[in-house]
């Protein structure tokens, strides 16, 4: 993380929170005196501890070396960047005081339907990036209208998406993963080669030091802020967050807020979708199992509110880094299976304390 | 559609029957696979299909459990209602399958077991491959091709899960007594994004790697992709275990993985032995496959064949 972009977090107010007054910690004494402590104690600071606390264990425990090789750094973002473009749709949800479970499910189907156009039948990138994203849009649209027309739970009506678009995913790819293998007609193979899309999307860029897909995501990221910060809809989603009957009464057009923000966060699957059959060089029907606990895990460490109406975009971007880090530094240590499910459970935990403390 | 299939039916009947006394017996056997979400067992049921098709008399019915014991456990009671000639069973698991597959035998259907065993011994055949022996003919590929000592990484399947287990324990088997040093070991799960994972981040700890082993074909090629995308593919072999026609077969073919050893599906010697029993004819109570190991240049004659 490079100096210069801390500060600047740190320094702009990125905990956008339009209902409740301005981070709770001015009102600590200490707070008051110590601009520095004041900033620390702030939201994005307290973000800012976990991500520190990670890379100071990273710094300690670094695998030979390994932990300061810049191919190390690449790695790490490359490998958070599905998991972060799927959190930056689940932030949009979260704000408005949903969930979308689907996002995992969603991402297999638009991975089996994205290397079925682009490796089998060779289709142009120029064509199956948008129907890609228009596939993911439309289970988002979905689960959105289901949510907010009709008023079923999100929790419930992304779950069916998640449930159903497994389904499709299997029944487009047949049960089999999509790969450059196709099968004759008498039982035979016959190898197809990767995809121009496939090449550019797991490309490396600046002399090899960052991955396409990092840039992809932070391209989402990039788009997210902007409509969450700088767009009235994401005023109307923190508005329906915080009290959706006192938003309807106000006149904010909830049941298309709410919609728009599934109908995004779907579209961010779709685009998670490419970036995971672009890596894999295969559509997987059973690729993103879990990935939507991942997405939210993010979220929620960068201190967005579960309960809607609280949070911001930038303070998932600091999830993801959180997440992203402590994957690699568990993974360059080789520690076994157990040891990091535990470890990673626990500053999970750690991490989403240290957001609650002083906030009532 | 059902009516223009059952008067198909009924036509291919007559016309057997006007054949003659020579016509033979027609068996029905009743096929319960525990899921169909993994490739390779999709692969298991395409082989029984392939085998069976080469057999007029046999008319399979294939049940998917979709991962649920339960849901099997009644597959098989339906079929045992059913009265079906035999059974061929890949269970889920052995405790709650051993009881159900015993009432199938009182009833006298003999029973088909493949791939994971049931408990005691009330089942006709078992069928099935032996994944230490697999893992330890890897290890000593391993230990022939890079002349006794390496650099290798292994890249494990699921940790808690028996075939993960055999394959690791047998390649230590394999290796036992050579230089060959695991530098590097990772739980990937069998997934793939997983195994590229684990793999970038062997190659950012260790500059010279030899060998990747992986524990299936997709780890495998997760592994290739991460040493490519760092320019390092050059100068280290890759292996797998598996050898679906799709995937660790494709991948020798392309030249992406070195070697691949086939973990056999037994879909065709069900059928075999279904019809050697099915014709009166005695069978082991257990066969144990070998396995096939696939390179560049035996892929196009079926690989060679490992005792």
């Amino acid at each position: 993380m490079p100096a210069g972009l801390v500060l600047i977090c740190m320094s702009s107010n990125l905990y956008a929170d339009p209902c409740v007054s301005k981070p709770v910690a001015q009102n600590s004494p200490a707070a008051k005196k110590n601009p520095l402590l004041q900033a620390i104690l702030s939201p994005t600071g307290r973000a800012f501890l976990a991500l520190v606390m990670v890379l100071a264990v990273g710094i300690i425990f670094n695998g030979d070396g390994a932990f300061f090789k810049i191919g190390t750094h690449r790695d790490a973002l490359r490998q958070a960047s599905v998991y972060g473009i799927l959190a930056c749709g689940m932030t949009l949800v979260i704000i408005c005081g949903g969930i979308d479970l689907s996002v995992g499910s969603v991402l297999a189907l638009t991975a089996v339907c994205c290397a079925q156009m682009a490796i089998q039948w060779s289709w142009s990138g120029w064509l199956v990036v948008p129907i890609c994203l228009l596939i993911g849009a439309a289970c988002g649209g979905v689960s959105g209208l289901i949510t907010a027309r009709f008023s079923v739970q999100p929790f419930i009506a992304t779950l069916s998406m998640m449930v159903l678009a497994r389904g499709l995913a299997k029944y487009a790819s047949g049960g089999m993963k999509v790969s450059t293998a196709v099968m004759n007609p008498d039982g035979t193979y016959r190898y197809m080669d990767v995809p121009p899309l496939f090449r550019w999307v797991d490309n490396r860029i600046f002399g090899g030091n960052i991955s396409m897909v990092t840039l992809i995501f932070l391209a989402c990221f990039a788009l997210a802020w902007v409509l969450i910060s700088k767009h009235r809809w994401g005023r109307y989603l923190y508005a329906i967050g915080g009290n959706e009957e006192a938003s309807r009464l106000t006149g904010v057009p909830v049941v298309a807020a709410k919609t728009a923000a599934y109908v995004l966060c779907g579209m961010f699957a779709g685009v998670a979708g490419i970036c995971q059959a672009a890596q894999e060089q295969q559509g997987d029907p059973e690729a993103g199992v879990g990935y939507e606990l991942i997405a939210i895990a993010m979220v929620v460490i960068g201190g967005t509110s579960l309960m809607g109406g609280r949070g911001g975009i930038a303070l998932t971007l600091l999830g993801v880094l959180t997440i992203g880090y402590l994957d690699k530094i568990l993974s360059i240590n080789a520690i076994a299976e157990s040891g990091r499910l535990m470890l990673t459970g626990v500053i999970i935990v750690a991490a989403v304390l240290t957001q609650r403390r002083n906030r009532t | 559609m059902t009516l223009l299939l059952s008067a198909v039916l009924l036509l291919a009947g007559c016309k057997k029957s006007a054949d003659g006394a020579a016509a033979t017996k027609q068996f029905v056997i009743g096929m319960s696979q525990c899921n169909l979400g993994e490739p390779w067992r999709v692969q298991m049921n395409a082989d029984i299909q392939a085998a069976a098709a080469k057999h007029p008399e046999l008319k399979v019915i294939y049940k998917d459990a979709q991962n649920d014991t339960l849901q099997q456990r009644a597959q098989v009671e339906e079929f045992v209602s059913q009265k079906v000639d035999l059974l061929i069973i890949s269970p889920k698991e052995a405790q709650p399958l051993t009881e159900p597959v015993a009432k199938a035998m009182d009833a006298g259907i003999p029973v088909l077991v493949l791939d994971r065993r049931l408990l005691g011994d009330k089942y006709t055949c078992f069928i099935g491959a032996d994944n230490k022996k697999i893992g330890k003919a890897a290890g000593q590929w391993i230990v022939k091709t890079l002349g006794g000592k390496g650099n290798v990484v292994e890249l494990m399947g699921l940790q808690t899960s028996t075939p993960g287990q055999d394959r690791h324990s047998g390649f230590l088997e394999g290796i036992a007594g050579s230089d060959i040093k695991i530098v590097f070991s990772a739980d990937m799960k069998w997934l793939e994004p997983n195994a590229r994972n684990e793999m970038e981040s062997a190659l950012s700890r260790f500059d010279k790697i030899d060998l990747v082993y992986a524990h299936n074909d997709p780890g495998a090629h997760g592994a290739y992709l991460a040493a490519k995308a760092a320019g390092r593919e050059k100068q280290m072999k890759f292996v797998g275990i598996d050898a679906l026609p799709q995937e660790g077969v494709a991948y020798v073919q392309q030249g992406i993985l070195d070697t691949t050893f086939q973990y056999p599906t037994g879909g065709a010697e069900a059928i075999d032995t279904a019809l050697k029993i099915l014709h009166g004819e005695k069978v082991p109570p257990e066969i144990i496959l070998g396995t096939r190991r696939f390179d560049k240049e035996n892929v196009a004659g079926g690989g060679e064949e490992l005792k």
